[in-house]
């Protein structure tokens, strides 16, 4: 018996268990995780800090459904992948996939699931993409014509064949192809449960269109359950059928994207395009437009420019968009062009945060 | 999941690495003659094969002398930096958390991955100086030699194997990122005979040579030189000290090494 057909008599046999466990594929309860650091005081010296990563958060992600882990940088997108990964032990609280404990089971857990942490490493540099995935693909105990099958058919499913490159070191790859490579490694398995982490960070558009397809894909056509991190407002909505927004190791919103709009509904997102001079602090700014025009503003830089953004009911637009010029004139801000929007996710993470930090 | 997999694995990966680095691959031929003709020549220009024999106490040739134990030496080392050094390298390289993915103990996954490595580097080795050795010592008595040679560090590896998953969760768990075993391993060196004869050193240093494992597979190397046949009795007996520092060693970090990927795990470290 292949190590798959194992995987998938396991998963049976512990999803038979009870109804629960075949909708929910994975199960967050109260989980917490704190970090301690130290500051460096001198040569000798150094101060203890604890970081709060993890606040107690609580999520469930059911079978078949790409789930979007959304929020910024530092929030705990990070440490829950690992810990559901089985690479970290958490603090506090429970987590299960398919019903295995990622603490008291996880050799039972790296048997169901594919993971991504990065895009741009995790490979031998000296080996191609096809000896890599031979070589993981071994390790994850595949072997045999199922391996070299496996092999084959995950680096076509990718575009890596398409692309002629799988000879290739993994040195000359570009990052596009490091992203499809490191796609076809977690899916090496044939996993019930794939778990990515920033899977498009800093790819080019069209690389970044293939792999939110593929994931898509995977989870509508094939069954999987897909988890996967993201800051990008535009990929969330995109490709996950559901979307937990963590903001500062909390879960502070959690429905489908259209739900989540909707908690704006009654609200249009005002975006001006400008280029600021230098000197003038963003900050400074945002708290200017806030107290001109009576609502949350952020600033995002953007093509070379930047992107100021008030969330306003569709009454105030008018008002509100005359208010925020004023204040960019004031400070010498040349603006190229206003736009008033349907509102986004977008919009969401800033009434409910009140900033942007992406 | 079977270990034959994780060796399976780990020699699929050495043989790819040698493949796509030839030049390295030529280059690990060439350098331990360039290092054996750099040791002989200083030694023939203030010395002599006399003098150097009454100093090891033994009728050793000087160069089956220095093979064996740069080889017994460098396989020593390579055990301890191999598993703990590489630890930090698949660290930088990101390639760590996937193979910790793989459905074993952190620790069981490090060392049977490098034992693949390990040993094909053994091979090698002998590879390297089986024609030297034949030479000087003949065919026959050359081969039981290389056998001896090859028996003495892949026995002197297990012992060493506990220990050195142990050091591959410290070096991850704590801040410095540095490999310790870099300053380590010269003491090890030192201790176990292997820069001067043991009975050289003081009390307390030869108590500690006692213990180290690398010290009786260093006395390997040495009755591996000696000219002519080798003699089987001590040899047979040092491979059954071996044996046992293997089974205390071991089990004595096995006990540890539980607590280590705790640890290291709990950190974040991977």
């Amino acid at each position: 018996m292949s190590l798959n057909q194992k995987n998938l008599t396991l998963t049976q046999e512990k999803m038979s268990l009870g109804e629960d466990e075949v909708k929910e594929t994975i199960i967050v309860k109260d989980l917490v995780k704190n970090y301690t650091t130290y500051l460096r005081k001198g040569l000798f010296k150094r101060e203890k800090k604890v970081v709060h990563a993890l606040k107690g958060i609580s999520f469930d992600v059911k079978k078949g459904e790409v789930f979007g882990l959304l929020g910024p940088n530092g929030a705990g997108k990070t440490t829950t992948v690992k810990i559901l990964s089985t690479l970290l032990l958490p603090d506090g609280g429970e987590a299960r996939v398919l019903g295995y404990d990622v603490v008291k089971e996880a050799a039972e857990v790296r048997k169901v699931i594919g993971v991504s942490l990065s895009v741009e490493k995790g490979f031998f540099w000296k080996l191609t993409g096809r000896e890599n995935l031979t070589y993981f693909g071994m390790l994850y105990g595949l072997n045999g014509e199922y391996l070299k099958n496996r092999v084959e058919k995950l680096l076509e499913l990718v575009g890596l064949k398409q692309l002629e490159v799988t000879d290739k070191l993994y040195e000359e790859y570009s990052l596009g192809m490091k992203a499809r490579l490191s796609l076809a490694r977690a899916l090496l398995i044939d996993p019930q449960v794939v778990i990515l982490d920033e899977p498009t960070l800093g790819l080019d558009p069209p690389s970044a269109r293939m792999l939110r397809e593929m994931l898509v894909k995977i989870a509508h056509e094939d069954g999987k359950t897909v988890l996967v991190t993201t800051h990008n407002m535009f990929e969330a909505e995109m490709v996950c059928d559901r979307v937990a927004i963590i903001n500062e190791g909390e879960i502070i919103a959690l429905d489908t994207v259209e739900r989540l709009k909707q908690r704006v509904a009654d609200s249009v997102s005002l975006e001006i395009f400008t280029f600021l001079p230098a000197g003038i602090p963003q900050e400074t700014l945002v708290l200017k437009l806030r107290e001109a025009t009576g609502y949350p503003s952020t600033i995002f830089a953007e093509n070379g420019g930047y992107r100021v953004k008030v969330v306003v009911p569709p009454g105030d637009a008018g008002e509100a968009t005359s208010k925020a010029l004023r204040v960019l004139h004031e400070h010498k801000c040349s603006v190229r062009r206003v736009e008033i929007k349907e509102p986004t996710l977008e919009d969401v993470f800033i009434k409910l945060t009140g900033k942007t930090g992406f | 999941m079977s270990l034959k997999t994780l060796l399976k694995s780990g020699f699929t990966l050495e043989i790819y690495f040698y493949k796509n680095n030839r030049a390295t691959f030529l280059a690990m031929f060439l350098w331990p003659y360039l290092m054996l003709a750099l040791i002989l020549g200083m030694g023939y220009l203030f010395g002599s094969p006399s003098a150097f024999r009454q100093n090891v106490r033994m009728d050793v040739d000087p160069v089956v002398y220095y093979v064996a134990s740069t080889l017994i030496a460098m396989s020593a080392l390579s055990v301890m930096w191999g598993v703990g050094g590489s630890i930090l390298w698949y660290k930088w390289s990101g390639t760590l958390p996937y193979m910790l993915l793989s459905p074993n103990r952190m620790s069981t996954t490090l060392v049977f991955s490098f034992i693949p490595r390990y040993m094909l580097g053994v091979l090698i080795q002998l590879a390297e100086f089986a024609p030297l050795i034949m030479l000087i010592e003949g065919v026959s008595n050359g081969l039981v030699k290389i056998g001896i040679l090859a028996l003495a560090a892949t026995v002197g590896m297990i012992p060493l194997l506990g220990f050195s998953a142990l050091f591959a969760s410290f070096l991850i768990t704590i801040e410095e990122e540095t490999n310790v075993l870099s300053w380590l391993n010269p003491l090890i060196l030192l201790f176990s005979g292997a820069f001067y004869p043991a009975y050289l050193l003081p009390y307390w240093a030869r108590l500690i040579s006692q213990i180290l494992p690398t010290t009786y597979t260093v006395e390997l190397a040495r009755l591996a030189a000696i000219v002519g046949a080798p003699p089987l009795a001590p040899i047979t007996f040092l491979i059954g000290i071996l044996l046992g520092i293997a089974l205390i060693y071991n089990s004595l970090a096995y006990l540890l090494v539980g607590y280590g990927e705790k640890k290291a795990m709990k950190k974040g470290a991977i």
